[in-house]
């Protein structure tokens, strides 16, 4: 029996730490601890709901936009308003936008060097990749000069002995089954996704000003539309935002797609590997006839325990009885004690650091361990992310999420259980991107019928003066982000932030256990992940890489 | 080992660039710099000789939205830093290695590179408790930077985080967060902003690379190459502040006119970026163009400076909508008062004196008294 | 029936061209800085159906601003220059009480003037020792916003003078503090003027002496046996 630690890991947001118990090659136990606190939630108190997105856009860089996007739904929520239609398109733009931009740069630049060897890649035969690459899709890179090219790039640069970035990989490990030119091609998808990403975002930068951490603003948008103004988003930005899309969906079904399913193909062992809860929880999101119809959103809410797809639960944000967090083995103290959940409207946010003194070798796992709360639902750990929207849309019966996972399934002959698992996670992700990028062609399409129509309005300045709001009130903003569900709850007094707690996808995944001694996605989905090389920790990153982790998020 | 690292020429040679193309380039660094024409052999010679030095990225607290950024960069692209330009040997948001062998990158690049790594900070440091609100392999923000930032070659702090203590650090920073230049004992080259401008982060790297020295800083350790205006004095709409034409609410005509956000809360005009020449996101827009007012993202405390749609600040301990001018109207009120009723009291209490002085005062009317004008000697020069 | 009668005031020449012309270059600057200031921070909407191109009346409120900023700080530096030149009443020896005498006839003003707990007192000829205090206050209050003005112009001016106090900036932790304690301060000058005025007036209207005018023409009317003290 071994101890492995890894910490950093890395690729991923934040600071996280694994601690596993490797007994006979395979984990049999786990420990998740984020490593790096801030105490946002202390920051917000006081302060005007109406500047809470900016504060927490600040929880984290890599999904930007997603927090901002639930605080300003939030505060909408308490205060009693609606937005108006363009302003809901907007937002549902700019989050396809950020669901694109970040899926793909997760796959590309955070998980494919767990699959894809670079330095196998320099021996790979530029013709023969070009074959492959042009049986893939008919994206027009895949000359086999083009390969060359980049391999003598990768070759000058491995020869120069500053490996930089992929100094010290798990080139040549075991677990790495890709052929030479698939490996090819997966590197001069990491560049090319690389230049690409900075161009989708730049629909964030048109109507939010920035990316990354672009601009909200309670009530709508804060841009204006005015077809006979230079000054506003006329049709020159529209033409813009256009062919960004195109661009976006070009890249998503020519490369990321195609390059998903080739990799998938040859791990379909990961079908089996990191399966991890069996419950699932989606909020859901994308609203189509506003944000207080769930049941017109484009990802559905629901929640699904022991994988059982035909019944999908109902879930409530306000109801007290659903959504509680612990504190048992996190860094924090409750009044009521260490046992007790509490509901988000009651939550308390108490620093009780009890963990060794840095530098350390090892978390006391046994006590408080964790600088993440851990959510429950019902009391059950959940499973949050691109798989869990994909399950309860699927379990819901919809249409469009049942034809494109039906038909990767039959693509990569698995059956749904394959789903299940590190592969499944890593698979679902590009899945709704694809779903993603056709659903913001259509409310593009439906910005644009709006402004013909002569329908410009992106603000409801009704309830913007603090002083026609009641004197106490609460609110949430059940949302989706790129990792899962995402849900903010305030609590206003006085016209000032009384409590504002988050709940974030990678707290639900990344948690320590419960007080119960329940294992959360994270550590539950590394028991029985196979470690070849226990000086290597690939598998494990594998696992954890699937999820997308957050850290910053997960502890704000 | 030397021998082998191939120079800036020799990478875009083996990218196909002819010589002419590279000399232009050279040409093209050099007037982008504004450094003067006589330089232009040194500056080829940089882009010749050097090797890609060695960098090291740490992450403490903050959001990542620093490196974000950084990878939006369009010219240069990020890709062509990471292949020919530097050599990105620790940055846990990009690197392959994890755990034990990432930790060995970061101390190898330390160990063989004294003095000549740059080190690059993204995030503030907690100082609360000893450090455990922010430890990566064990060990906690503080040491771990403390024993970068001693042998590297020039420390670069990205972002508000690292600059300022940032979102952390806003009232009542709860982990003690510190930025860094307040950690290490040397000079920090602070580049604010949350985050900043991504060609702004790449402008300053290879200002240091290519030009082989620090760019000027203020005197908040700021290159003033970026950070010597204020977004407000360069703003495109600026001509409507001039004019007083202003966005009185959101999506108003104003607003739809592109009209001066100034009484939206816009902090364009305290805030020092380059936000308005620069832009966002390859020279596309920046928050204002948006609509949105400027929120001071660059500006130390720019947190606490909220509301951040009112003109002016609130006042601690006053409310949330109090600002200067609610508390000194009030403060006037009250002083108007007081005086009115002094005068009232004034008019009762000293009713006697001011009764004396009429009767002392001679009155016109009384025959009598005929005023004669005295003129004194020195003809009423008072000495 | 020519005989005159001697009355019992006596012209005093108390406060010199210069300070009277200090004083009102003073007082109309700091009136248009606060107008222009307060509009600053509170811009009015006006001419609305304009385009940019066509007006600047925001420009020429700043101008305005920028323009008596400069005006006031100068006649200033005069004042100062004058406090060590000028006469009895203009010295800076009249500003500051320093004997237990001194701080006595402070006192004894707040008990008659301001609180009115005694009816008549000592007249004091120059200033009392309570205004001078308080003008004391002002100058300081005054070096602050002169130094976070010009502290503040000093990023739209490509002269020395405000670049003198960019240090400011730094110290009080960027320019929307700079801005905010700059604004916050012009409101001790509303108060100032409501109560300095009124003052004035309450002087004079119980007193008899011509304060008000004194600060046009200089000259202030003392009974002989306050004189012959
Ligand atoms: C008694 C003297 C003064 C008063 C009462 C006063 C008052 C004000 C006020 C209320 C503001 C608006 C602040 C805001 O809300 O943003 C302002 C702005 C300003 N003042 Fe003054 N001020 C005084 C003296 C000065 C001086 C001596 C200068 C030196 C140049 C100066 C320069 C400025 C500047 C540069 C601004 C900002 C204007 C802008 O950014 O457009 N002020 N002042
Ligand atoms: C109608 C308006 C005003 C009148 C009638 C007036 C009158 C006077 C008088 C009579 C004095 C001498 C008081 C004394 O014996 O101590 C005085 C002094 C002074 N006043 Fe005013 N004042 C006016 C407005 C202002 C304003 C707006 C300011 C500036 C904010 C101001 C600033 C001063 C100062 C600084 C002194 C001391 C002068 C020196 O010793 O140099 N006054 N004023
Ligand atoms: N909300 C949020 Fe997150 C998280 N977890 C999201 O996708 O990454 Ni920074
Ligand atoms: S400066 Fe702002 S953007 Fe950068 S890491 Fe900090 S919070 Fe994120
Ligand atoms: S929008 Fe902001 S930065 Fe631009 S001119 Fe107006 S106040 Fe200045
Ligand atoms: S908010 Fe920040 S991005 Fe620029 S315009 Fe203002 S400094
Ligand atoms: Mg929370």
């Amino acid at each position: 029996m071994t101890r492995i630690v890894v910490d950093p890991v890395t690729r991923i947001e934040g600071h996280l730490r694994i601690e596993a118990v490797v007994e006979g090659g395979k984990i049999t136990d786990a420990f998740s601890a984020g490593t790096m606190v801030r105490g946002i939630e202390k920051i917000l108190k006081g302060r005007d709901p109406r500047d809470a997105w900016a504060f927490v856009e600040r929880v984290c860089g890599v999904c930007t936009t997603v927090h901002a996007l639930a605080s300003v739904r939030t505060v909408e929520d308490a205060i009693g308003i609606s937005v108006p239609k363009n302003a809901e398109l907007v937002r549902n733009l700019m989050f396809c936008t950020q669901f694109i931009q970040d899926h793909v740069i997760h796959f590309y630049h955070l998980h494919a060097l767990d699959w894809v060897d670079v330095v196998s890649a320099l021996s790979a035969d530029p013709e023969e990749t070009s074959k492959i690459a042009r049986t893939l899709s008919n994206w027009p890179k895949t000359s086999p000069g083009y390969f060359s090219d980049l391999q003598k790039r990768l070759k000058a640069f491995v020869d120069s002995g500053q490996l930089g970035i992929f100094a010290n990989g798990y080139w040549g490990h075991p677990a790495f089954k890709l052929p030479k030119e698939v490996n090819l091609i997966g590197v001069a998808h990491y560049l090319e996704a690389l230049e690409w990403q900075k161009e989708v975002v730049k629909i964030h930068t048109i109507f939010g000003g920035k990316n990354p951490h672009p601009n909200y603003l309670v009530g709508g948008v804060p841009c204006s539309f005015n077809l006979e103004e230079v000054n506003a988003i006329n049709t020159e930005k529209l033409n813009f935002v256009a062919k960004l899309i195109n661009d976006a969906v070009d890249f998503v079904e020519k490369v990321y797609i195609p390059d998903l399913m080739a990799i998938a193909g040859f791990y379909k062992d990961w079908a089996a590997i990191g399966g991890g809860l069996s419950n699932y929880l989606a909020y859901g999101d994308l609203p189509t006839k506003g944000y207080a119809y769930p049941e017109y959103f484009k990802f559905q809410r629901g929640a699904i325990l022991d994988r059982d797809l035909t019944r999908v639960y109902d879930v409530n944000g306000k109801d007290e009885n659903e959504i509680k967090e612990y504190i048992a083995h996190s860094w924090y103290k409750y009044e009521g004690g260490d046992t007790v959940g509490l509901h988000p409207w009651k939550g308390e946010t108490e620093f009780n650091f009890t963990g060794p003194q840095p530098p350390y070798e090892q978390l006391n796992v046994e006590g408080k361990y964790s600088w993440l709360k851990t959510p429950r639902w019902k009391d059950n750990p959940m499973e949050v992310g691109p798989l869990a929207r994909l399950l309860v849309g699927y379990g819901k019966g919809n249409a469009e999420i049942k034809e494109v996972v039906d038909e990767a399934l039959k693509k990569l002959d698995v059956p749904v259980t394959a789903l299940f698992s590190t592969l499944g996670r890593t698979a679902a992700r590009g899945l709704e991107t694809r779903l993603i990028a056709r659903w913001i062609q259509e409310f593009f399409k439906e910005l644009q019928d709006n402004l013909k129509s002569g329908e410009m309005k992106t603000h409801n300045g009704e309830k913007w003066d603090p002083s026609t709001w009641p004197a106490e009130c609460e609110g949430v903003g059940l949302s989706e982000a790129p990792r899962g569900a995402l849900a903010h709850w305030i609590k206003i007094k006085d016209k000032k932030i009384e409590n504002y707690q988050l709940v974030v996808p990678s707290t639900w995944n990344a948690s320590p256990r419960d007080v119960n001694g329940k294992r959360s996605a994270y550590e539950e989905a590394l028991i029985g992940t196979p470690v070849a090389k226990e000086g290597e920790p690939l598998e494990i990153i594998r696992t954890i890489h699937s999820f997308d982790p957050c850290l910053a998020c997960a502890v704000h | 080992m030397e021998k082998n690292v191939p120079s800036i020429w020799k990478a875009m040679e083996a990218k196909g660039y002819s010589r002419r193309e590279f000399m232009y380039f050279c040409g093209v660094a050099v007037a982008a710099a504004g450094i003067q024409s006589s330089a232009f052999g040194q500056v080829v010679e940089a882009f010749e000789k050097k090797a890609r030095p060695p960098v090291v990225w740490l992450h403490f607290q903050e959001c990542t939205c620093c490196s974000e950024s950084f990878i939006r960069s369009s010219h240069p692209i990020v890709a062509d830093i990471i292949f020919d330009t530097l050599s990105l040997d620790y940055t846990e948001t990009l690197q392959a290695a994890s755990g034990a062998q990432a930790e060995k990158c970061l101390q190898d690049t330390m160990k063989n590179n004294k003095g000549k790594y740059i080190l690059l900070v993204e995030g503030s440091v907690p100082m609360l408790n000893g450090g455990s609100c922010c430890t990566i392999g064990g060990r906690s923000a503080l040491e771990i930077l403390k024993e970068a930032a001693a042998d590297a070659a020039a420390v670069i702090a990205w972002g508000s985080c690292a600059s300022h203590g940032c979102i952390q650090a806003a009232k009542p920073n709860p982990t003690g967060a510190t930025p860094i230049h307040e950690l290490v004992n040397r000079p920090v080259i602070n580049v604010p902003g949350c985050p900043p401008i991504a060609e702004v982060m790449t402008g300053v790297v290879t200002h240091v690379l290519l030009y082989g020295k620090i760019p000027e800083l203020d005197s908040q350790g700021r290159p003033k190459e970026f950070y010597s205006r204020r977004v407000h004095d360069t703003c495109y709409r600026r001509p409507y502040y001039d004019a007083g034409l202003f966005v009185e609410s959101w999506d108003d005509d104003a607003a739809r006119k592109g009209y001066c956000l100034y009484k939206m809360g816009c902090r364009g005009p305290v805030t020092y970026n380059a936000c308005s020449v620069t832009k966002w996101n390859g020279n596309l827009s920046y928050p204002i163009q948006s609509g949105h007012g400027c929120i001071g993202c660059s500006e130390a405390e720019f947190w606490d400076n909220g509301p951040f749609y009112q003109h002016l600040s609130s006042f601690p301990g006053f409310g949330i909508e109090s600002t200067a001018d609610t508390i000194g109207a009030t403060a006037a009120g009250v002083t108007v008062g007081a005086v009115a009723l002094h005068a009232i009291s004034s008019n009762i209490r000293k009713r006697k004196i001011i009764q004396g002085n009429m009767e002392e005062s001679v009155s016109p009317n009384k025959p009598d008294h005929e005023i004669v004008e005295e003129v004194p000697e020195n003809g009423g020069d008072q000495s | 029936m020519a005989t005159a009668q001697p009355l019992p005031y006596r012209r005093v020449y108390v406060w010199e061209f210069p300070v009277r012309l200090f004083h009102w270059v003073n007082a109309t600057g700091i009136f248009l800085l606060i107008i222009t200031g307060f509009l600053i921070g509170n811009p009015q909407v006006l001419f609305r159906s304009n385009e940019a191109y066509q007006q600047y009346w925001f420009g020429w409120v700043r101008f305005t601003h920028f323009a008596s900023a400069y005006i006031v700080f100068f006649n200033f530096l005069f004042r100062v220059y004058w406090g060590f030149v000028g006469n009895q009443f203009a010295r800076w020896s009249s500003f500051f009480p320093v004997n237990k005498e001194q701080f006595l006839d402070m006192w004894e003003t707040v008990r008659i003037d301001i609180l009115q707990l005694k009816l008549k007192g000592k007249i004091s000829i120059g200033h009392n020792y309570l205004a001078s205090l308080t003008y004391i206050g002002l100058f300081i209050l005054f070096l602050f916003e002169v130094f976070s003005g010009f502290a503040l112009y000093s990023s739209m001016s490509g002269s020395f003078i405000p670049k003198l106090f960019t240090w400011m900036v730094p110290l009080m932790g960027g320019d929307a503090n700079v801005r905010i304690w700059h604004h916050m301060v012009m409101w001790a000058f509303v108060l100032f003027t409501i109560i300095h005025v009124y003052l004035t007036f309450y002087h004079d209207y119980v007193e008899g002496r011509g304060d008000m005018s004194s600060m046009l023409g200089g000259w202030k009317f003392e009974k002989d046996k306050d004189l012959n003290r």
